[in-house]
């Protein structure tokens, strides 16, 4: 049956062309861009290199320091202090590594200009993500607690100061301040914002916040659970803990922090207010703006589909008169309706994967590169058959109503 | 004949709700786009009135200044005479984080005899501020040594914020914010600066002569350096920086590249945003020529009649091009409804007159469409000929 289904779809799409590329062009270019769009939010939100254990990770970026009384309101990152006393000290998580915000800082080389982003981080750093080392390792706990100028680089600050050759052992300058090069490492994309650096330097031998006994500073802390279970367990323990935090002598009464997973954690400075994270209403944004940019090629489709029904009025008359019910009818028209839409979701997916290979190449996005990956694909097949189904079924009820006297005499 | 025509569409209104519904989302997207088409045009018409070209923003994260407010002073007054003695840096001025095309700003609120302007840009400035950026006065003058030991505290305003607050009346030598515990005495208006990127409104702005405690937590300083500055002179300044700011992190960055950023943060969303509705445009062009393509090849038996009793090929494809722009004047009238909502409602921070050209932009742009759309098809049923159309029936 559905065989003949596909034989008849194929026909119809062959007799009139112009049609037919109207559809397929609506339909490919509509999936083109959402796939281009989810893929670009898939390399945000699923874990990436090197932060690849996000599903057990939980994320302390911001607290708001509110005084109701004196109007006073203020919201940014940690200091280490802070995250070492009240982070670190909680027992539920495996690891807790802390970094700084990345900062630019200049150096000059053979008089070229090159800014590198300086990130500070305790030596869980390295624990919690999964960084590929192509030369050397990291700092050691001991070489933090020393002070050592030990650095890790990435491969493109190497290849920019270095050039080709190995550059662990080697000495590099940036700030004035002269670095042993530990380690090398792959790349990191700078969507990836709490990993994101050129170059990682112990905590100690950062040059402001060390003496901070405040709280807000510019660290922001990535707590790493044993196991997905627990992130319920440490969120709870650290409400308690930022519960407790002392406030006597600061200049504001009341202290909030949330531990957050990762999507959260962003959405949380958009949308969110106080305890709630926004997560939903980000989601809820997101859903509506693809609802609505679906809207305007499914509205498009379906005035197309009336068009065409009436070219086959006298098949359904004749279908019709022989028996078959509107039922019937409605389905072979919508299973019509997915194959169309199948076919351009085949080009749609073509089309992404040119233009996601264009963005890559055009280093628009430094280090990052965007795939075509299950989900993205699940996604676009999912889209696919939502689009067939909406404008398949208002086109067929009308179609499926038509009298079979009014339908044979058309011709 | 309009009110024929209106007959004709309500007669196959369920045919044509599709039709219709399609246009009016099609509208609103092309509304949205407009507005911000026409918001950003407007801005970028506005002149830049100040200089961004050779001049450098240089950022010092360090905790290793002296404590006491004369030291401190001394401190950069030192610091201030060895960068104007390099003969490359023409001036120099310590401010406030928020330096042109800078992603972060401040902002406070004035008032002057209960008109209350919030979110003004709040600028930190020195004698030279200036001369760095070339800012141009409208009236009065900028600070300068006789600004010492004067009863209130001096500030420079921008235009924006002088109609606000003063309208066509004298700013100069007032006092604002009376009522609070250090009032400011207005003695200057500088031009308006678009300092937020070519595409931003300026705002309003208010530029503060740097007290002592200012220093305290000032952090970066503008110069302005000779054309001949080169990339080993930024080096060698780079050098001599951090020799003095002993463990700083020093940034120094180019005003002009930090422009070309900013900018492309408005561009760059802005252009793709375009490029996908152009796309979605192109999509529901295609579909209304095919749909009205297909209505008149339904209706050649009606066409062939009107042929045989003497219209003329040109009034039967005027009556479709018309039928079609009816049609789509419907959708437009609901579409306007909506589009109204947005200055009536003051649903985003933009000047009413920005809307209306907007939705005036969108109609004529949605005309135009259906009329390409339908100029073709309306050319074909004109050249229908009444022999051949009714004898297929």
């Amino acid at each position: 049956m559905l065989k003949n289904y596909f034989k008849i779809a194929i026909a119809v799409l062959k007799r009139r062309k112009f049609f037919t590329f109207i559809s397929l062009f609506g339909i490919s270019f509509t999936l083109t861009i959402l796939i281009v769009l989810t893929a670009f939010l898939d390399h945000l939100i699923s874990p990436q290199y090197p932060d690849t254990k996000r599903n057990r990770s939980l994320y302390i970026t911001v607290a708001q320091m509110v005084d109701d009384k004196k109007g006073y309101y203020s919201n940014g990152p940690l200091s280490y202090y802070f995250l070492d006393k009240y982070v670190h000290s909680l027992k539920t998580p495996e690891k807790v590594a802390i970094s700084s915000i990345f900062t630019p800082t200049n150096t000059y080389v053979n008089n070229k200009k090159l800014v590198i982003n300086v990130k500070y981080t305790n030596v869980e750093f390295w624990d919690v993500h999964d960084f590929a080392f192509l030369e050397g390792r990291s700092y050691t706990a001991q070489e933090i607690t020393n002070g050592d100028r030990v650095a890790v680089i990435t491969e493109k600050t190497k290849l920019a100061y270095f050039g080709e050759a190995s550059a662990v052992g080697k000495y590099i300058e940036t700030d004035n301040v002269q670095y042993r090069v530990a380690g090398v490492v792959k790349n990191v994309p700078i969507t990836i914002l709490f990993s994101y650096g050129d170059m990682f330097l112990p905590y100690t031998l950062a040059k402001t916040d060390r003496n901070n006994k405040e709280y807000s500073g510019m660290y922001t802390g990535m707590i790493l659970a044993k196991s997905k279970a627990d992130l319920p367990r440490i969120q709870e323990e650290y409400q308690q803990v930022v519960a407790k935090v002392p406030l006597d002598g600061k200049e504001y009464n009341k202290f909030y922090s949330n531990a957050d997973t990762y999507l959260a954690s962003f959405t949380r400075t958009m949308f969110g207010k106080e305890q709630d994270s926004g997560k939903s209403k980000f989601i809820m944004w997101v859903g509506i703006f693809a609802l609505f940019f679906m809207l305007l090629p499914t509205l498009n489709l379906i005035n197309i589909n009336i068009s065409r029904i009436m070219e086959r009025s006298s098949e359904i008359g004749v279908r019709k008169a022989f028996g078959a019910s509107s039922k019937t009818l409605v389905y072979q028209f919508i299973i019509e309706n997915i194959i169309l839409t199948l076919i351009g979701g085949i080009l749609g997916i073509l089309f992404s994967v040119i233009i996601l290979a264009v963005i890559n190449n055009s280093e628009l996005l430094p280090n990052v590169i965007l795939t075509v990956n299950v989900t993205v694909l699940a996604w676009a097949l999912l889209t696919c058959l939502v689009f067939g189904l909406f404008s398949g079924v208002y086109p067929a009820w009308r179609m499926s109503r038509l009298q079979v006297v009014a339908a044979l005499k058309a011709q | 004949m309009l009110k024929h025509l209106f007959k004709l569409i309500w007669n196959k209104k369920k045919q044509h709700f599709v039709l219709m519904l399609e246009i009016l989302v099609s509208f609103l997207v092309i509304f949205a786009v407009f507005t911000m088409v026409v918001y950003y045009y407007k801005n970028y018409r506005k002149p830049i009135n100040f200089e961004y070209e050779h001049v450098w923003a240089i950022q010092y994260q360090t905790e290793g200044r002296p404590g006491r407010d004369d030291s401190l002073m001394m401190f950069h007054d030192a610091l201030r005479n060895q960068l104007k003695a390099m003969p490359e840096i023409e001036a120099v001025s310590f401010t406030s984080q928020n330096v042109p095309f800078a992603m972060s700003s401040t902002q406070n609120n004035i008032a002057y005899e209960g008109v209350r302007a919030t979110g003004v840009n709040d600028y930190m400035a020195e004698d030279d501020y200036n001369k760095v950026l070339g800012l141009t006065l409208q009236s009065g003058r900028w600070f300068s040594k006789a600004d010492a030991g004067q009863k209130y505290r001096p500030v420079v305003i921008n235009e924006t914020l002088k109609e606000k607050l003063f309208g066509n009346k004298e700013a100069v030598g007032q006092l604002v914010d009376k009522e609070s515990a250090n009032p400011l005495k207005v003695i200057g208006v500088v031009n308006d600066i678009k300092d937020k990127g070519d595409y931003k409104p300026s705002g309003y702005g208010m530029y503060r002569k740097a007290d002592t405690g200012a220093y305290h937590w000032m952090r970066v300083m503008l110069i302005k350096v000779s054309p001949k500055a080169n990339t080993a002179f930024e080096g060698r300044l780079y050098r001599s920086l951090s020799s003095y700011l002993k463990n700083a992190t020093i940034e120094i960055e180019h005003l002009s590249e930090k422009r070309t950023s900013m900018n492309n943060f408005t561009l760059v969303p802005m252009i793709i945003l375009m490029i996908v509705a152009g796309f979605l445009v192109l999509n529901v062009a295609l579909g209304l020529f095919g749909v009205l393509w297909y209505n008149i090849n339904r209706r050649r038996s009606e066409i062939g009649l009107r042929r045989a009793i003497g219209a003329t090929g040109q009034s039967i494809s005027r009556q479709l091009v018309s039928e079609a722009l009816v049609l789509c004047t419907i959708a437009l009238i609901v579409g306007c409804f909506f589009a109204v909502q947005f200055p009536l409602l003051h649903v985003f921070d933009m000047e009413t007159g920005v809307y209306l050209t907007a939705i005036g932009l969108s109609i004529l742009f949605i005309y135009v469409l259906v009329m390409i759309c339908s100029f073709y098809p309306g050319r074909q049923a004109a050249t229908i000929y009444p022999a051949v159309a009714l004898h297929e029936d």
